[in-house]
């Protein structure tokens, strides 16, 4: 079971390092030393300097006047390519509906197995992924860039497919700012910048939306399942894209005190009485609706959620990945919550 | 009581048993003897159904092939060479076990007849006063003495033996031996026994059968089988030479000792 | 050495029952959310006033409401019910295959059986293999023959390998079995992705949210298999002792190895789909209480079950209360505690082998 737990500091302190980086890097350009192409560094830490200064400029920053471009990658990483990739394989789920969503999903030449959105995206060739990430799968489709995070791939892998000339951008996004970085960095990569920032614009915008039109004070509270209860409750707590959205629109998280995803206890489900349930069991067309289905267990009949049917199932990871269709996600939520607003 | 007709054993292309037949008469003890691999094991196999046989095996003028595993427990208990433990049962449980073939169903409780067929075969072995240790904790002698109790208690009309004591020092070969003489003794009883050493087998049987290469040799009274041309054929070399030989080795130096000594 | 008689005295009995039950009390009474133990026993008294009421004098009686009542009657209780049943079966059956293959490292678990349980119910549930009128039976039946299967390869198995089945060949195939039976379920897994993404339920166990129907059939399962391995307890002494010797003394050696196989697999099948597989119950349990009863079965078996049910209900009680509000899974918790005594029995095997 994967756990999405956010080390803001350290990420923030890597970024900003990253990007500073990244600015020198172009300083020194200017003086017509341009680096050797097609090198990736090493990670590369430092101490953190003024992080909104970096953030700002590091959109212009990568872009280069002979078509190259360099983007730091979420580990610090920099990496520079002679020009916009054109062939892509991308191992998250999330790298490919970015992708996607910033119109360059035809770069796509193979997809991580866990990759279904949007629908084309199965049409991609299908490579392992997770424990069984397998290199030559991955080096017969010729990628110039691989993307990936950092929960599936080892640094050894990573470093294998260096060595066989295939770029390797790491994305790893532990909230939403990440995913504006995440998608950001990918747009240049792909010489999307404008796309990239649309989407940004757009989640940016949306979210704004929700943030305002929420009339919640925090009183009520939203339960996240992720795994129902026949094989062992999960629950999302703090640190997570579903915590930041309830957060957003004014409800509070009842697992808020557990980090991350983290088995619960069915008792403290009970407890604990949420006034609203959002399951992300996936439905396959037999037995009851996963929402029926909580409905029906035993003992739970008492639980507000329940009785007032407020039970939504988002069974599509729009909560659960770091991708632009958190935003659709977030509005789903906010029309079962205050009601559709068109 | 028992009787035995064209028995043949065939292992894959191997001729175990080839078509003996003999039988087991009430008050006799019958030795059978033979070099390592004349079928001697697998004899007693063949009789307690554990390896598939072709003719006839009769228990008094039964065929044992028709009787319930209980049923043939009562008529033949089988002592084996060496027994592996793993559990510390007690000396009287595994006793105790000794009386399943009299009362086999599920809810049977043990009756005072099964509680003093116990307590005579533990008094009997000697092993009365151990019957509460562990049977880990035991010797080989009074291991074998312990699942000797049991077969008594099982309390069967034929005993077979297959080498019961091998493994043991001669006290307790001389204590298991002299036991089982005194049980066949009681009449409706019966031993067969597969044995290696041939003055035991003169000693206690009251007939003996030569096995060779899965045929019978001679079978009869212990002076007409045990003869040394039969024996040299057998285990081509001269036995008698060499048992004289060896005891010569013992008898000396006790006359000279009881004679020098004391 | 001391002496100990051939059966369980009715005291006996009532000890380990009401140890069973002082157990289960507490297991009820203690839990993830904090109830005041006097609220717990009215609520109890409650529901039990307006039980008898209703089934025995048919007069019109609500049962307690609210969420303390939910959490204790609907959540709490047949939960711990599931695990004590579970553990008495589970605990059971270990016992039955250490006398039965006469190795005290026999279990479920240490062979693989349970493992192989659960590769038939994923199998059950990937295929959807069902029966229309009992949602569940599919997996069940799938799970206890696939225990059965196992069974009888792992016999085979040892049967080639070393008849003698020693504690090292033990080990050796359960390994083995384990390895491949795992194999087979990423296989599975891999192919039937969307319908058995929640693999670690089924190696892990768990038995969170289980209610009174899982109760009711796990008791039946007990009465039934646990029932004939409790009327087999002569012929497991003898298969303690040798099979060889069991033979000899008149143990249908054939049928009586049937049987308790046949029941050994219904009670770890049913168990592995109720709850998954938690490891090490079967191993635990009967090594303890031997020390306490002796080897004979007559009295290990009686009290494996109490013993079985007690740790069980110990264990999930740690799972449930050790992180709250997170919980273990129960599997966690057992394998930990299995995990020691497997490698002090094997010590122990190991030294005292010689005999």
């Amino acid at each position: 079971m994967k756990r999405s737990v956010k080390c803001t500091k350290t990420l923030a302190a890597v970024l900003a390092a990253a990007m500073l980086l990244a600015l020198t890097a172009c300083g020194s350009k200017e003086d017509g030393q341009a680096p050797s192409e097609g090198t990736v560094s090493s990670l590369t830490e430092q101490d953190s300097g003024e992080q909104s200064a970096a953030e700002d400029s590091a959109e212009d920053a990568a872009k280069e006047e002979d078509g190259s471009v360099t983007v730091t990658d979420m580990m610090g990483r920099t990496v520079t390519l002679e020009e916009p990739a054109t062939r892509v394989v991308a191992l998250t789920p999330s790298d490919c509906e970015i992708l996607y969503a910033i119109g360059a999903g035809d770069t796509l030449v193979g997809r991580g197995t866990y990759c279904d959105y949007p629908a084309d995206v199965l049409e991609v060739p299908e490579v392992d992924s997770g424990s069984e990430t397998n290199m030559e799968q991955i080096l017969a489709l010729e990628p110039q860039v691989l993307l990936m995070s950092t929960m599936s791939q080892t640094e050894e892998q990573a470093k294998q497919l260096e060595d066989a000339g295939v770029h390797v951008v790491i994305s790893d996004a532990q909230d939403i700012d990440g995913v504006y970085t995440a998608i950001e960095m990918i747009g240049t990569l792909m010489g999307k910048d404008e796309e990239a920032a649309a989407v940004i614009d757009g989640m940016k915008a949306s979210f704004a939306e929700i943030e305002e039109k929420s009339t919640g004070d925090g009183s009520q509270t939203v339960y996240f399942e992720v795994s129902p209860l026949e094989y062992g409750l999960w629950a999302a707590g703090s640190n997570t894209f579903m915590d930041e959205v309830a957060d957003m629109m004014g409800l509070t998280n009842c697992f808020a005190d557990l980090d991350g995803w983290a088995s619960v206890s069915e008792e403290q489900v009970l407890e604990r009485n949420p006034d609203y349930i959002v399951t992300i069991t996936m439905y396959y067309g037999e037995g009851p609706l996963p929402e029926e289905e909580i409905m029906a267990r035993p003992g739970w009949e008492n639980v507000t959620a329940v009785k007032n049917k407020a039970i939504l199932n988002l069974q599509n990871n729009e909560l659960s990945r770091p991708a632009p269709r958190l935003a659709e996600g977030a509005k789903m939520l906010f029309d079962f919550v205050y009601g559709a607003t068109e | 009581m028992l009787n035995v007709k064209d028995l043949s054993v065939r292992l894959g292309q191997k001729q175990i048993l080839d078509s003996l037949s003999f039988s087991v008469r009430e008050g006799h003890w019958l030795m059978v003897v033979g070099p390592n691999g004349a079928g001697k094991s697998t004899l007693i196999n063949a009789v307690t159904r554990n390896v598939a046989y072709t003719g006839t095996v009769l228990f008094e003028g039964e065929d044992i092939r028709r009787k319930k595993p209980a049923e043939l427990a009562r008529c033949m208990g089988v002592l084996a060479q060496t027994h592996e433990t793993a559990y510390s049962f007690s000396v009287e449980e595994v006793a105790r076990l000794g009386r399943y073939a009299h009362s086999p169903g599920f809810l049977s409780r043990g009756g005072e007849g099964d509680r003093a067929a116990v307590e005579d075969a533990l008094t009997v072995t000697g092993m009365w006063n151990r019957r509460n240790r562990s049977i880990l904790t035991l010797s080989g002698g009074e291991l074998q003495r312990t699942f000797l109790a049991q077969v008594f208690a099982q309390d069967p009309k034929l005993l077979l033996l297959d080498e019961p004591t091998n493994h043991l020092d001669p006290a307790y070969q001389k204590q298991v031996f002299d036991l089982i003489a005194d049980w066949v003794k009681k009449p409706g009883r019966a031993v067969l026994s597969v044995i290696h050493d041939l003055s035991l087998a003169r000693a206690y049987g009251t007939e003996v059968m030569l096995l060779d290469r899965g045929k019978i040799l001679a079978g009869g009274d212990a002076e007409e089988v045990l003869t040394p041309e039969n024996l040299e054929r057998v285990y081509g070399m001269n036995v008698y030479g060499w048992m004289r030989e060896m005891l010569s080795l013992w008898k000396d130096p006790e006359e000279t000792g009881t004679g020098d000594g004391v | 050495m001391k002496s100990h008689r051939e059966r369980f005295s009715a005291p006996e009995y009532l000890f380990f029952a009401a140890l069973t039950v002082a157990v289960l009390c507490l297991c009820v009474c203690i839990g993830s959310v904090n109830i005041p133990l006097g609220e717990t026993l009215s609520v109890f008294w409650d529901a039990l006033s307006s039980f008898v009421q209703k089934f025995l004098f048919h007069k019109p009686a609500d049962f307690p409401e609210g969420t303390v009542s939910s959490i204790l009657l609907t959540v709490r209780l047949p939960r711990v019910l599931c695990v004590a049943l579970s553990g008495a079966a589970l605990s059971l059956a270990g016992a039955a295959m250490q006398g039965l293959l006469k190795n005290p490292l026999a279990d479920g678990s240490t062979l693989g059986v349970s493992s192989g349980a659960a590769l038939g119910a994923v199998i059950a549930i990937a295929f959807g293999i069902t029966f229309p009128s009992l949602p569940f039976a599919g997996t069940m039946v799938m799970a206890v023959i696939f225990a059965f299967l196992s069974l009888l390869i792992l016999l085979a198995l040892a049967e080639k390998l070393d008849r003698s089945l020693s504690t090292g060949t033990i080990i050796l195939i359960g390994v083995i079995y384990s390895m491949f039976v795992s194999s087979l379920m990423s296989i599975v897994i891999t192919f039937a992705q969307d319908r058995v993404r929640h693999i670690t339920f089924w190696t892990m166990g768990s038995l969170q949210g289980r209610g009174y129907a899982d109760a009711a059939v796990l008791l039946g399962a007990l009465v039934l298999f646990g029932g004939i391995i409790l009327f087999h307890a002569r012929e497991l002494n003898a298969f303690a002792v040798g099979e060889e010797n069991a033979r000899h003394i008149g143990v249908n050696v054939r049928r009586v190895k049937l049987t308790l196989l046949i029941a050994v697999s219904g009670l770890i099948g049913i168990c592995v789909s109720i709850g998954g597989v938690i490891g090490f119950v079967g191993l635990v349990t009967p090594h303890m209480l031997r020390m306490l009863t002796g080897p004979n079965h007559r009295r290990l078996l009686p009290a494996s079950l109490f013993g079985g049910a007690c740790f069980l209900m110990l264990a999930d009680l740690v799972a449930r209360i050790l992180l709250n509000p997170r919980e273990l899974n129960i599997g966690i918790v057992t394998s930990l505690a299995g995990a020691v005594v497997f490698v002090f029995i094997f010590y122990r095997t190991r030294r005292g082998s010689g005999c």
